[in-house]
């Protein structure tokens, strides 16, 4: 039966290659959909956590403390000991985030005064991707590098001085920096109010040895699905941490950014429906003018002793066999298309740019599951069934004599 | 001898539109095994409806359809149509091949419906074709073959599946005479060798010559039988 399914499939070719062409175009569209969905999932997530860390550990409830000593980790350095005697094979560093009034000759800003560790993963990441001018601050220096933003809203520009005032802080107070260097950072709201120092300075400057965060990178791991050490490795680091803190995935430290994440699957399912919908109307189309050509064809069948349920099924199998046609091809040029974003790709125009606010990378590269691309076939398989049921469901119902009579 | 096809008082009435047309009117029937029967009349007499209630192809009005022992009329489609499956040859005025299938495709194809194996089915759908002189054009496309021949796949399809009977509703209307008589020979052969029964309908009056019994049909009773030596 399948062989004459294939026969009939071809009979009227020129609609059977449209429809099947139509199939193609979703199935190829949907796996580069979910490569570019892999792709910007995978590139936020490292963007992410390039600066955050994968895991964080800070005051229990730390959003919600207004007070800056309350929301400190004391003894930063010993607890930083501790961690990375455990997880020796991690970058485990300290960060300060103090704000403060920062002032030029001429105007002044609040800003964040970020310090990190000197030589550490941060300071590089920092460094290596948004350094435009001049150095990142370093040694015993009391440098700083300023967002780029934040240095012409202060009039200001690398080797002139900047003022920081940290009123109520548990150190200096205010100090004044040179400014080192100046930092083009994606987020132009960020670049308006950082300025990036090193930790000594800072916890001079506000809070003695103590720290915001522990950040912890888990070295190689780069895409979501690799997600499930994250687990593993909190559940290690579970006993270390003293009462009053709490240590984080990076998923709790920035809820909202997790959840534009976890948005982008369904809404690829939405348009992955959206598109099968419109896919399956048209192979309705085909598979009801192939049943209604052959009435009289489908008549001699029954006559000849094909029950109803083989009728219905043989309707289901040309939708089958059409939407599978379909599937193929497009799986064809979709894995092509699959394959060469894999390579890299950015997006055109200013477009890269665009969403670099929004933490994708300018660099991105496809990326696509077994799970996923079983989806899309599997999508195709129930548009192939349920465009079918309907003109199947009148096949069977076809009474013999009747549709022997029958004259199109 | 017990009577393969039987039909007792037989009546159908078709209903359109408000309207009822009596086809068969009180229908008594009995073909026995290896019979080559005629059904005979004009236009518009029941032939065809008689050939369908016959086949399980319908229902009747009222009365009973009787195939090799086992009321018919009474199934359900489902079960009629298994019953066609296994018991029942049609052979039809339009020959109604499949036109995407191959001659050899088409002959194999009640086998193919019965779940046969490919080889097994094919190779009987030869040997079918063979009994026919078809088996040369076993490959070909049906828009290659005459009327004749097409219709002597038609013929195959039905013998290839061995059935109790083979009803053939007008086979030779749309043939020429010649080729029309040539193949109620091969349809007569069929029943002398293999014991094939055949109950066809026909209302050329010169195919009656070759057939052993006719049953005369004239709006929707029987008026007449005759039985030829």
């Amino acid at each position: 039966m399948w062989s004459l399914a294939w026969k009939n499939v071809w009979r009227g070719r020129s609609r059977s290659l449209t429809t099947a062409a139509a199939v193609a175009a979703v199935v190829a569209l949907m796996l580069v959909m979910y490569g570019f969905s892999g792709a910007a999932q995978n590139g936020l997530f490292q963007n992410l956590t390039r600066t955050s860390g994968h895991l964080v550990v800070r005051v229990k409830n730390a959003d919600e403390v207004r007070e800056f000593d309350l929301g400190l980790i004391r003894n930063a350095a010993a607890l930083k000991t501790e961690l990375t005697g455990a997880l020796p094979e991690a970058d485990i560093e300290a960060v300060l985030e103090v704000p403060a009034l920062l002032a030029g000759e001429e105007r002044s800003r609040g800003v964040v005064l970020l310090g990190l560790e000197p030589g550490g993963h941060l300071m590089k990441e920092f460094g290596d991707e948004y350094l435009a001018a001049g150095k990142p601050p370093g040694g015993d220096d009391w440098s700083a590098a300023l967002g780029a933003a934040l240095a012409r809203a202060l009039k200001v520009s690398v080797g002139q001085s900047v003022y920081a005032f940290a009123p109520g802080t548990e150190g200096m107070g205010a100090a004044a920096f040179n400014v080192s260097g100046l930092l083009d950072l994606p987020e132009s709201n960020m670049e308006a109010r950082t300025a990036m120092l090193t930790l000594g300075v800072a916890q001079e400057l506000a809070a003695p040895d103590a720290a915001s965060r522990i950040v912890i990178f888990l070295p190689g791991l780069k895409t979501l699905a690799q997600e499930t050490r994250l687990e593993q490795t909190r559940r290690q680091l579970a006993p270390l941490i003293p009462a009053g803190y709490e240590l984080l995935s990076w998923r709790e430290a920035q809820p909202a950014l997790a959840a534009m994440l976890e948005m982008l699957k369904p809404m690829i399912l939405i348009y992955a429906l959206l598109f099968f919908v419109l896919a399956g109307l048209l192979v309705v189309n085909t598979v009801y003018l192939s049943l209604v050509e052959r009435i009289r064809e489908f008549g001699v069948i029954i006559t000849l002793g094909a029950d109803r349920w083989r009728i219905m099924r043989l309707v289901i199998m040309e939708s089958l066999l059409l939407v599978g046609s379909g599937a193929v091809v497009g799986g064809l040029l979709g894995g092509l298309a699959l394959w060469h974003m894999s390579q890299g790709f950015s997006l055109p125009g200013d477009l890269a740019k665009q969403y670099a606010e929004f933490g994708l990378p300018e660099i991105m590269y496809a990326s696509i599951s077994p799970a996923q691309v079983a989806q899309v076939f599997a999508f195709a398989a129930l548009t192939a069934i349920t465009s079918a049921l309907w003109p199947a469901w009148l096949a069977g119902r076809l009474e013999p004599v009747e549709a022997m009579r029958h004259v199109t | 001898m017990q009577a393969i096809v039987a039909a007792k008082n037989l009546h159908k009435t078709y209903k359109s539109g408000g309207v009822e047309t009596p086809a068969l009117r009180g229908v008594n029937l009995t073909v026995a095994p290896g019979e080559f029967t005629a059904i005979a009349g004009p236009s518009g007499s029941g032939k065809s409806t008689l050939l369908h209630l016959l086949g399980g192809l319908d229902r009747p009005s009222s009365g009973e359809v009787w195939l090799q022992g086992e009321r018919i009329d009474d199934k359900s489609p489902v079960r009629r149509a298994r019953i066609r499956l296994w018991k029942v040859g049609f052979v039809f005025q339009a020959y109604n091949l499949i036109p995407v299938l191959t001659v050899l495709e088409n002959a194999a194809f009640i086998l193919e419906l019965r779940g046969f194996p490919p080889g097994e089915r094919l190779s009987r759908a030869r040997a079918a074709l063979a009994e026919l002189e078809m088996e040369d054009y076993a490959e070909r496309r049906l828009n290659q073959l005459s009327g004749g021949q097409q219709q002597r796949v038609a013929v195959a399809r039905a013998l290839a599946a061995e059935p109790a009977v083979v009803f053939a509703d007008e086979p030779t209307a749309n043939l020429d005479s010649k080729t029309g008589q040539a193949l109620i020979e091969y349809m007569k052969r069929l029943n002398h060798e293999k014991e094939l029964t055949f109950v066809f309908s026909t209302h050329d009056p010169r195919l009656l010559e070759h057939v052993q019994r006719i049953v005369h049909l004239e709006d929707g009773r029987i008026i007449s039988e005759e039985t030829v030596n």
